[in-house]
């Protein structure tokens, strides 16, 4: 349980390289996720307020559809996390777990998690996909966006870094 | 040339969504079995301390890149008909840059965090969370900030069209490049010590 048994990063990359090439061949598009969020954010708005979701411009293009759920990327995501909890069950790294930084305090870690998680959101809208849409799917089409954003995140993370140097360590 | 096969009509949309959840799939595992759900391993990269995201990440780039333009080359796929994702500069510079702070500050993005919910870890569910509300931030400040998310477009650019060069220059260029950065993670992993084998087992605390 939580044995961190895991394969070469490499190995994994080309495994991650081949399923992505696969989806361009089959379907004509890359792989994605933050949309799936967005997708789930607009229906739950939808359920709880339908008005105040009614005037949320950016979420019509979700809402305006008869099933919004019903969505390639939402499907996608559900393999995704069937994927990731065989693999992890596999291999004996299925572990349930709060997962922190040593010395970080629980409620620390909600926080960081939680507002980590609203960051990412807010930001995936803005570049019109995350890591997965835009930097690896766009990186491989050789797309501007793809490399535009893996270069801007990567220098955000390490300059976050050196001021958060107590965050992960 | 029949491919991609959705945009030919070889299958409708109920079989694209089976055909979502298998490639999910594999994603998935993938992603879980290099590590990608594991949130120390995903910001090791910034303390220089782990490298599987560079390396899982530029080996996936380069065998999907080299293989799309391949097959794009050998006609057995319609390039044209591939969906390319739109750049938009500012706007995608700026979001990159908010994404990797909240990256560092999450320890996942998107899809690592449904890998780490895959893999048991209730962080990465606060994080699933925490993008929801994020999504919808944006859907309720997006009235002021659409001038600047449509602003900057650039079509579906890509590096061989700016740079007015064959695919296969940018692809090579891309190889050498993830190349000399693999070679510089396994010289200084052999000099630290420092390395994805390295057990992180010992960094992790459980919530009690």
């Amino acid at each position: 349980m939580g044995k961190n048994n895991f394969w070469s990063p490499y190995i994994a990359g080309i495994g991650l390289g081949l399923t992505l090439l696969a989806t361009f061949y089959i379907m004509g598009k890359g792989l994605g996720a933050s949309s799936a969020f967005s997708i789930v954010s607009a229906v739950a708005v939808e359920k709880i307020n339908p008005e105040f979701a009614g005037n949320l411009r950016y979420f019509s293009r979700y809402l305006s559809t008869a099933s919004p759920l019903k969505d390639w990327i939402v499907f996608e995501i559900l393999g995704l996390f069937a994927g990731a909890l065989t693999g992890a069950l596999l291999s004996r790294n299925f572990q349930i777990r709060f997962d922190k930084a040593p010395g970080m305090g629980g409620t620390t870690r909600l926080f960081t998690a939680f507002t980590g998680g609203i960051l990412i959101g807010f930001a995936g809208r803005l570049a019109r996909g995350c890591t997965s849409g835009v930097a690896l799917s766009g990186g491989a089409q050789l797309a501007a966006a793809g490399w535009i954003f893996v270069i801007s995140m990567f220098i955000s993370g390490f300059l976050f870094a050196a001021i958060f140097r107590r965050l992960w360590s | 040339m029949n491919a991609p096969l959705y945009e030919y009509g070889l299958f409708g949309e109920n079989v694209s969504l089976i055909i979502a959840v298998i490639v999910g799939f594999f994603f998935g595992l993938f992603l879980e079995r290099g590590g990608l759900g594991n949130p120390h391993k995903l910001t090791g990269v910034f303390y220089l301390r782990d490298f599987a995201v560079p390396k899982a990440m530029f080996s996936a780039i380069i065998v999907a890149a080299t293989g799309l333009y391949m097959l794009g080359d050998l006609k057995l796929l319609d390039i044209s008909k591939i969906w390319i994702v739109p750049t938009f500069f500012w706007p995608q510079i700026a979001g990159g840059f908010l994404f990797g702070l909240g990256y560092l500050v999450a320890g996942y993005c998107p899809g690592t965090a449904v890998a780490g919910l895959g893999s048991g870890r209730i962080d990465a569910f606060v994080t699933i969370l925490g993008m929801i509300a994020g999504s919808l931030l944006f859907a309720v400040i997006y009235p002021a900030l659409e001038f600047f998310y449509t602003s900057s477009s650039m079509g579906t650019a890509t590096l061989p069209g700016i740079l007015g060069v064959n695919h296969w220059v940018v692809i090579t260029l891309v190889l050498i490049m993830a190349g000399v950065m693999f070679y510089a993670i396994q010289r200084f992993e052999g000099k630290t010590g420092r390395g994805s084998r390295q057990k992180v087992k010992s960094e992790e605390f459980q919530y009690r």
